[in-house]
């Protein structure tokens, strides 16, 4: 019985984090329709710049969030108007190409200034944990978890309850009428890609106190993001947050039930077999244009 | 409207064009391929090869290697070069990828047409790397690919610079625990390991030794690359409460284990672990200096080590780096580097590189390792160092003959 509580607990605290990571890398496909593989790589540079924040001036890098999410907004809104914006029109496999130099460049970029050696960030209560009975919950991943719901929360009302939000769902189901209607799309696409970003950045200052990391890692971090949206629906903020959960109890009992070695791959069976029943993920939409490829 | 509609799609796909490119000369910028010690034309120089992982998972220790490789290059530059020859190194990077490798390495002697050829970082990179090699006929010295399947295949070309392959570097760590005395000798072990072929076989030839003696195997798993979350691992290893662990790792899996260890507020009385605890600074930052004490790790380099031209090593390393602690990596590259050179001295020339093979067949090499002789199949044939962390030092323990220290029985933590 003990197992099974420090199984669930685990799975939850990862799975949150998931969430917030996976969260900006749906809602800038769900309004752009770009799928952007440098996510990752953003992701490694929030944990980057919350290592130096820590290292440097001696911030709590969960504190620091306040600092590395505006700077890597700022980035994602630049990048957007610079290079993103250029080819929004284009087939869907140019902005994957874009995006991938893209990743690669941050990942030299990052390799430049922060060296290729593994960093860690570890504040005082990077090794201990709460003990309730037998189950363990660590400081870390507890704190992180909870800033994760904070900044999805205040993503979920940015959405649901400013007229920003309103402009960026108006600008996601239909462009041409949001036109209309006085929104500027291209402007709210820059701040979509920022906020998008922004998460990420958010997500990597608090997987950078969770993991060790260095520029490369963002390899790691990508296939699994691209899954989880996936599964959840792309551009679907709910479905992200419900598969990223189900991702990280799917990693998580199969290490603990099963076998480490096919924790990785149960939560790709999982997605593969979902994909196969509701091709549009568990809370996406079916856009008129599967509805003619079937 | 459909000529509109054309015209758009040029422009677009020219801006997309105009952003790659810009990106790939970026990314070419931050060191995509790079050659040094030479200026231009081999016609004088001696030209070098390798691609080593810069990037990717693998950049840590590729990053490493490519330092022990110049280091090798400037002492030797100083010293009136190889057979008379400045060397010139052209040092590529595979990304930690299979493929790229391939690449790499047949694009050095095809297109770089290199002189000579220096191995990469791992066994998942030198097994495809060294087919390269083979195939071109031309010396393969790796510094880091102790995985037996390197050796099975019959390769005249390849030789592993460093004391023993991957099975047999945990031995000496293996015997000593068994020949505790009984009040200390852990009763029951656990052994996780990375998937990886040189991790696994390291802790398997533990593992056979120990199960041998009596101690009983009580959790053993192996886990994927991409794996993040060790929590789940750890609570497993909880239940089952191995006085010993002995993990298969590299870095970030060994880093990530660890601190999931320290998390759970369970740790075991010993704990060996492969490859981590030998990235000395990195590996302190990582965990914290007090939870080293009492890791134990095989390890293939001391900075202290007495032997033949490591003082020079570690000051030109100094020099070029600022630290006088040089990673193991650094230092087996620059081992590979002495046996590749021992061989074109020996022979006199590099015009048949299979004289070269045959010469490290019959003849040890000195190197900063210690003394590396070779079987048939380029397997070394000695034995491993055993380092263990004491009060924030990295000494080698074992063997008794080379050792910085007395090994102490128990990890620590919180020391």
């Amino acid at each position: 019985m003990t197992e099974l509580a420090q199984t669930v607990v685990l799975s939850l605290l990862v799975g949150g984090i998931y969430a917030l990571v996976a969260s900006g890398l749906t809602l800038i496909f769900g309004v752009m329709r770009v799928i952007n593989i440098a996510h990752g790589a953003f992701l490694i540079l929030g944990a980057f710049i919350a290592y130096t924040l820590w290292s440097q001036l001696g911030l709590d890098p969960l504190v620091g969030v306040v600092i590395t999410t505006p700077i890597v907004f700022g980035l994602g809104w630049l990048i957007y108007r610079l290079l993103v914006r250029p080819i929004r029109n284009a087939p869907m496999s140019s902005t994957v190409l874009l995006t991938f130099g893209l990743a690669l460049v941050v990942e030299g970029v990052m390799g430049e200034i922060w060296g290729n050696d593994s960093t860690a960030i570890r504040p005082s209560y990077v090794d201990q944990s709460f003990h309730i009975g037998g189950v363990f919950l660590p400081k870390a991943q507890v704190y992180g978890g909870l800033l994760a719901v904070v900044v999805l929360l205040a993503l979920w009302a940015i959405l649901t309850k400013t007229w920003l939000g309103r402009a960026i769902r108006a600008a996601a189901a239909n462009p041409a009428s949001a036109e209309l209607v006085g929104i500027k799309v291209t402007s709210v696409a820059a701040v979509v890609f920022g906020l998008g970003l922004a998460a990420a950045g958010a997500g990597g200052a608090i997987t950078g106190v969770l993991y060790s990391f260095l520029p490369g890692s963002h390899y790691l971090w990508i296939a699994r993001l691209l899954a989880i949206v996936v599964l959840g629906g792309l551009g679907s903020l709910e479905g992200a947050v419900l598969s990223a959960l189900i991702f990280g109890i799917a990693e998580t009992v199969t290490a603990v039930y099963i076998s480490p070695a096919w924790a990785t791959a149960v939560p790709y069976a999982i997605v593969f077999f979902v994909l196969l029943i509701r091709p549009q993920g568990l809370l996406g939409t079916r856009l008129r244009d599967d509805v003619v490829a079937a | 409207m459909s000529h509109v509609s054309i015209r758009h799609g040029w422009k677009t796909r020219w801006k997309v064009m105009a952003l790659v490119g810009v990106m790939s000369l970026g990314l070419a910028a931050c060191g995509n391929s790079s050659s040094s010690g030479g200026s231009g034309g081999s016609g004088g120089d001696l030209t070098i090869g390798a691609s080593l992982p810069l990037t990717g998972d693998f950049s840590e220790p590729g990053s490493a290697a490519k330092q022990g490789y110049q280091v090798w290059q400037t002492l030797i530059n100083a010293n009136g070069g190889l057979l008379g020859k400045k060397v010139k190194l052209v040092i590529k990077d595979d990304a930690s990828n299979q493929n790229t490798i391939v690449t790499d390495y047949n694009a050095l002697v095809s297109q770089d047409k290199v002189d000579l050829l220096l191995g990469t970082f791992s066994s998942l990179l030198n097994l495809p790397a060294s087919s390269v090699a083979e195939k071109n006929r031309m010396l393969y010295v790796e510094p880091a690919g102790g995985s037996p399947d390197m050796f099975n295949r019959g390769y005249k070309y390849l030789f592993f610079a460093q004391q023993a392959t991957a099975d047999k570097q945990g031995l000496v760590f293996a015997d000593w625990v068994k020949n505790l005395p009984a009040d200390q000798r852990p009763k029951t072990a656990a052994y996780p390991t990375l998937d990886d072929p040189f991790a696994a076989p390291n802790v398997d030839g533990i593992r056979q030794v120990l199960e041998a003696a009596g101690i009983k195997t009580v959790y053993k798993t192996t886990y994927a690359i991409d794996t993040k979350n060790y929590d789940s691992i750890v609570a497993a290893m909880k239940s089952a409460n191995p006085d010993l662990v002995v993990h298969g790792a590299t870095f970030e899996d060994g880093v990530g284990l660890t601190r999931a260890m320290l998390k759970s507020g369970w740790t075991p009385k010993m704990f060996y672990e492969t490859s981590t605890p030998s990235f000395a600074d990195q590996y302190v930052k990582a965990i914290g200096e007090p939870n080293t004490e009492g890791v134990m790790y095989a390890v293939s380099y001391s900075p202290e080590a007495a032997t033949p031209g490591n003082k020079e090593f570690v000051a030109q390393y100094k020099k070029m780096f600022g630290t006088a602690i040089p990673p193991e990596d650094a230092a087996d590259a620059y081992a590979a580097a002495q046996v590749m050179q021992a061989a074109v001295e020996g022979v006199g020339s590099i015009d048949d590189q299979l004289k070269l093979a045959d010469w490290l067949r019959a003849h040890p090499v000195d190197t900063i390792l210690g003394k590396l002789s070779w079987d048939d199949t380029g397997a070394p044939q000695s034995q491993f160092l055993i380092g263990q962390w004491q009060k924030g030092v990295a000494q080698v323990v074992l063997p008794p003959e080379v050792a910085t220290a007395k090994p102490e029985v128990g990890w620590h933590p919180g020391s």
